[in-house]
Order: C-alpha cells, then sequence, then structure tokens
C-alpha cells in the first residue's frame, strides 16, 4: 500500500516548475509578478501582525488626515487609520478571488473532461450551452445574483466560482480532444483502459500546465470582478473593507481632496492584477514556446 | 458561402434559445421565488400567495416557462414594481446612450491601436517598442473605475476643466459629458487591442516584401499604410468580437462611475434597489447583444476573408 499511495498522486510533482520546462531565472515575467503577487499577500495577512491599529477604531478628531508617520496611508472620513483598512481588506478582495478560482477550475475541468470525453452529439450540445454561459459576463451576472440576494463573503465565492468557470472548460475540452487521438492515449485504450481510467491517469496530468495557466488568470478576473462589485456597494458590504469597497467611498469622497483614499486601494487592485496577468502570460509563452 | 452564413446564424439561433432559458431558470432558482424579492424577506406568506397568483407565478414551471417565451416573443420583458413601468419602456433611452458610448470607445480603442500597433511593429525590439510593450501590460490590467475616478480627479476636480459626470442638454454638452467616459472605456480595450496588432504588425515587418518595398525605396510611411497596415489588419475584426465582453463589463463600470444613464448604470442602480425584473432584462440583454456581435464579428469576417470557411 505504501507504494501505492505516491502514484494516485503522480501529477503532483508536475506543480514543480518543471511542467513548464524553465528555471526561476530564466523567467523574469513569471517570477517578478509572482514577487508582487506575494508582497500583496503578505501586505493583506502578514500586515496586521506588525501595523496593530484596529482598522474600525473611529476617531471623529482626526478626519481625512494625509498621509503621515503614524498613519502611513492618512485616515478616512471616520478618522480610520487607512492601512489597517488597506490590510483588512486585502483579505477578503484576494482571499475570496483565489478560493472561487479554485472551485472555477474544478467545475471547469470536469465539464471540460466531459464533454471532450463524451459522444460528439453530447459534446455539441454541451458546447452550445457553454456558448449561452459565455454571453453573459461574469460582472453582469453577479450583479443579477447581488440584486435578488444579499451576499456574505462564502455565497461570493461560490458564486463567482460558479459563474467564472465556461472559459476554462473550453480549453480543457479543446486539450482534450487534442489529446484523445495521441499514440499513448490511443495505446493505453488498445490495453483495454476505460475510459475514466484514461482521463485520471493521461489526461488530467496532460491538462494541468494549461490549467495552472488559465487559473492564474481566473484570480485576476475575479479580483478585478469582486472589486468591481464592492466599488458599486454590491460585494463585500461596509464596515468590512475590501479594496474594490475602499475605492468606491473613496471615488464619493474625492470632491474632499483626499486623494490617498484614492490612490491606494486602486493601485492595490492594479498590482493585484496586473502580477497575475505577468505570471500567467509568462507562463503561456513557456507553453506556447515549448 | 450561404450554407455557412446559414449554419453560423442557426448556431446563434441556439445559443439565444438556451441563454433565454438559462435566464429563466436563474430568476426561478431565488429562494423562495421572486414574489420575495419584490416584497421583500419579511413579507406575510398571504402577501406572497396573492402576488404569485397575480403574476401567475403558482402555476407549474413548463407553463411559466411558455408564457415566458410568449411574452418575451411579444417585446414584453417584464414589469418593474419599483418604477411602476413596463421595463421595455425603461429600455430604449437607456440602450441608445449606451450604444454610443460603447461605440465611442470601441471606435476611439481601434484607431489608437492602429497607430500604436504600427509604431510597435516599426520599431520592434528596440528601446521605444519595450515602452510601449509596458505601457500596454499596465493600461491593459487597470481597472475602468479606478482610471475613471483618476481622471474625475484630475480633469474635474482639480482643473474643473470637464463635468465629472451625467448627461449634457445641448450636442456639445453631450459631447463634453462624454469624454472622459469614452477615454475611461477606451483605455484598457485600446490597450488589449494595440498588444495584439503590434504583435501582427512586427511579424509583417519581419516578411519579405517589406525589405523589397524598402529596397524600391518607398518611403517607411507608405510601407506602414499600405502593405503592413493592409496584411495585418484582417485578425482585427474577431478581436472587436471578442472584446465585446469586455466593453459591455467595463461599460457597466464606466457609466457607474459617471453617473452616465445608460443600460449598465440602470441595471447598477436597479440591483441596488433590488428591482428583479429590470435586472432581469438588462442581464438578457446584454446576452443577446454578445451573441448578436459575435454573430456580426463572424459573417463580416468571413465575407471579407475567403479562406475562412468554418471546420
Amino acid at each position: 500500500m505504501s507504494e501505492a499511495a505516491p502514484r494516485r498522486w503522480g501529477f503532483l510533482p508536475l506543480l514543480r516548475w518543471g511542467a513548464f520546462g524553465g528555471r526561476w531565472r530564466a523567467q523574469p515575467l513569471v517570477a517578478s509578478g509572482l514577487a508582487v503577487f506575494l508582497v500583496l499577500v503578505a501586505f493583506a495577512w502578514l500586515g496586521p501582525h506588525l501595523y496593530t491599529i484596529s482598522p474600525y477604531a473611529i476617531h471623529p478628531h482626526r478626519l481625512f488626515r494625509p498621509p503621515s508617520a503614524r498613519y502611513p496611508f492618512g485616515t478616512d472620513d471616520l478618522g480610520r487609520s487607512f492601512l489597517a483598512r488597506m490590510m483588512y481588506g486585502g483579505q477578503p478582495s484576494l482571499g475570496v478571488a483565489i478560493v472561487g478560482s479554485v472551485v472555477a477550475m474544478l467545475i471547469g475541468l470536469g465539464y471540460g473532461m466531459a464533454s471532450g470525453l463524451s459522444p460528439p452529439w453530447v459534446d455539441k450540445v454541451l458546447m452550445r450551452l457553454l456558448d449561452a454561459l459565455l454571453a453573459l459576463p461574469t460582472l453582469v451576472l453577479m450583479i443579477f445574483f447581488a440584486a435578488i440576494v444579499p451576499l456574505g463573503p462564502l455565497s461570493l465565492i461560490v458564486l463567482l466560482g460558479l459563474v467564472s468557470w465556461p472559459g476554462l472548460a473550453r480549453i480543457v475540452r479543446n486539450e482534450v480532444l487534442a489529446y484523445k487521438e495521441r499514440d499513448y492515449v490511443l495505446a493505453a485504450r488498445q490495453y483495454g483502459a476505460r475510459t475514466a481510467y484514461l482521463a485520471r491517469k493521461h489526461l488530467l496530468r496532460a491538462m494541468f500546465p494549461i490549467v495552472v495557466v488559465n487559473a492564474t488568470f481566473t484570480v485576476a478576473d475575479l479580483i478585478l470582478t469582486l472589486a468591481g462589485l464592492s466599488f458599486l456597494g454590491l460585494g463585500i458590504q461596509p464596515p468590512t473593507p475590501s479594496w474594490g469597497g475602499l475605492l468606491g467611498n473613496g471615488s464619493n469622497l474625492a470632491i474632499t481632496g483626499s486623494w490617498w483614499l484614492i490612490l491606494f486601494p486602486g493601485l492595490a487592485i492594479l498590482l493585484a492584477i496586473l502580477s497575475l496577468n505577468l505570471v500567467g502570460q509568462g507562463l503561456l509563452n513557456r507553453l506556447e514556446g515549448r | 458561402m450561404w450554407a455557412m452564413i446559414v449554419r453560423r446564424l442557426s448556431v446563434s439561433a441556439i445559443s439565444l434559445a438556451l441563454l433565454v432559458t438559462l435566464v429563466f431558470f436563474m430568476i426561478h432558482a431565488t429562494p423562495g421565488g421572486p414574489a420575495y424579492s419584490i416584497l421583500g424577506s419579511h413579507a406575510s406568506p398571504q402577501a406572497v400567495a396573492a402576488l404569485n397568483r397575480q403574476m401567475g407565478l403558482d402555476r407549474p414551471l413548463p407553463e411559466q416557462y411558455l408564457i415566458w417565451w410568449a411574452h418575451l416573443l411579444e417585446g414584453r420583458l417584464g414589469y418593474s414594481y419599483i418604477q411602476h413601468v413596463e421595463v421595455s419602456h425603461l429600455i430604449g433611452v437607456y440602450l441608445e446612450r449606451t450604444l454610443i458610448l460603447d461605440l465611442a470607445a470601441l471606435g476611439l480603442a481601434i484607431a489608437v491601436a492602429i497607430g500604436v500597433g504600427l509604431l510597435q511593429g516599426y520599431l520592434a525590439e528596440r528601446i521605444g517598442g519595450r515602452i510601449i510593450g509596458f505601457f500596454q501590460i499596465v493600461f491593459y490590467a487597470m481597472p475602468v473605475f479606478f482610471t475613471g475616478i483618476l481622471l474625475i480627479y484630475a480633469f474635474s476636480m482639480q482643473l474643473d476643466w470637464l463635468p465629472p459626470g451625467g448627461v449634457g442638454h445641448t450636442l456639445a454638452g453631450h459631447a463634453r459629458h462624454l469624454v472622459l467616459p469614452v477615454l475611461t472605456l477606451a483605455l484598457p480595450i485600446a490597450a488589449g487591442f494595440s498588444r495584439y496588432f503590434g504583435h501582427q504588425a512586427r511579424e509583417e515587418y519581419r516578411q519579405d516584401y517589406v525589405r523589397t518595398a524598402r529596397a524600391r525605396g518607398l518611403c517607411e510611411w507608405r510601407i506602414a499604410t499600405h502593405h503592413v497596415l493592409r496584411n495585418a489588419v484582417r485578425p482585427f475584426i474577431t478581436l472587436v468580437g471578442m472584446m465585446i465582453p469586455v466593453l459591455f463589463v467595463g461599460g457597466v463600470l464606466t457609466e457607474s462611475v459617471f453617473n452616465y444613464p445608460g443600460l449598465g448604470w440602470l441595471l447598477w442602480r436597479s440591483a441596488l434597489d433590488q428591482d428583479y425584473p429590470t435586472v432581469s432584462a438588462i442581464t438578457l440583454i446584454i446576452g443577446v447583444l454578445t451573441i448578436l456581435g459575435n454573430l456580426i464579428a463572424d459573417l463580416l469576417n468571413s465575407m471579407l476573408d475567403v479562406r475562412v470557411r468554418y471546420e
């Protein structure tokens, strides 16, 4: 049994950089993108341990203070430390998007593999359904759901996952169709391998790099969608801070000239999306150059 | 050719039918049903039952589905209980404003992308080309609500040159109110387009015919406009089709930032008011427009390029 266990998770070594056939040093895009994103993650989750001022503590005599040594990001309309609010705001902004994209990845992978391995007419029906789903942009769908039910962090994760998988499903399905005809898969079939075995043993492995690339872009997409939703007042609800919500609040207060309430949350969202796009693009270049 | 067009039309028709079905089920998947969304979650069971009867929601689901289709084919999109009008009466004027904004932004983005792309293709790996490439990546990742608020802060609040939002009443007023929203919406699209187009132009600049043209002593301007542009511009239409969802999402956010009363703004306000008939109608319209946009892009593409013959 001790020998069987590692083989079951045989695709795990592909998590290593080797799946993309390169060294970190040879990938400045990926390395720098990843570094920036990790800094943002550290800012959100480690930051509050270093800078311990509460993001909810209201100080009526310190409203709209510009950045200073005590309040590096200034204070907001209720005198709360904006740095603390930015740190705590990073947690739902990044966390919900990351977990949501894992949900999307699992659904998309399952749907794409099922479609690619089904008889052609089932595949066709499933693909038409995808077309219909893809016609509705993620943000529009999320606004639709937000209008009907109030959304908390958990329902945001589930819904973001549920609405953002079709793109990945199509890519996976196309890959499955391509790999299905490879010699090694045909050979395995000749030896009597069942479809489920093929899917698990051969195709899942082959899908791994492209799924990782796509998941990176999906996280960036969901960060943008969630920020947009919170900006509109339909996502994470105040007083819980989120980058999108903070930016929305800052833009309502733009008339007061408090540029720091706009600049910092906007830059955080931009950097998160930018860094993940760089990682995804770098990995994609690597895959296509292979 | 005609067989291809018929095929493509039928594919879009199927997608449309599936979309309509999908939105129907999304509405009916609401916990407690639509009546709770209208009356609020504290409504008494009697009130909910009465409203359900009035709206025909107590009938079996297949029957409601057929009624939903019948209403759509009559052009009835539902009744807004918040604004007390037929949703289809609301849509017209808002849709027009959205199309003006979106098409203006799309036109600007294409014009900028062609110029920047040609320059980038010409510069290739030189420092100028790299700088352009850097800004393309940054601007592509720039959320429109961030761009929009920065522009408002700079050009409306600090410099007081342009209005921060709303619509004008004269033609000149309309134009003034459109400047910032159009710039905001066009920026990420122009970045995306020009990145793709610049790549395409660079490939063309490497071709033998460009070297031949240079050897013949043609000036760079003529090479760019008469040779490279013609060959590199072809995939553009497909790209426009792919960018339609980006345009709509960007449009919703841009309209909200600038309080520009288009379809996206109406979607936002209706969502805040929990006016679900309006929200579902607009969701449906955006889906339909996306499918139609892709259809038009595909058809144009196949007419311009005889090599595209679909599988």
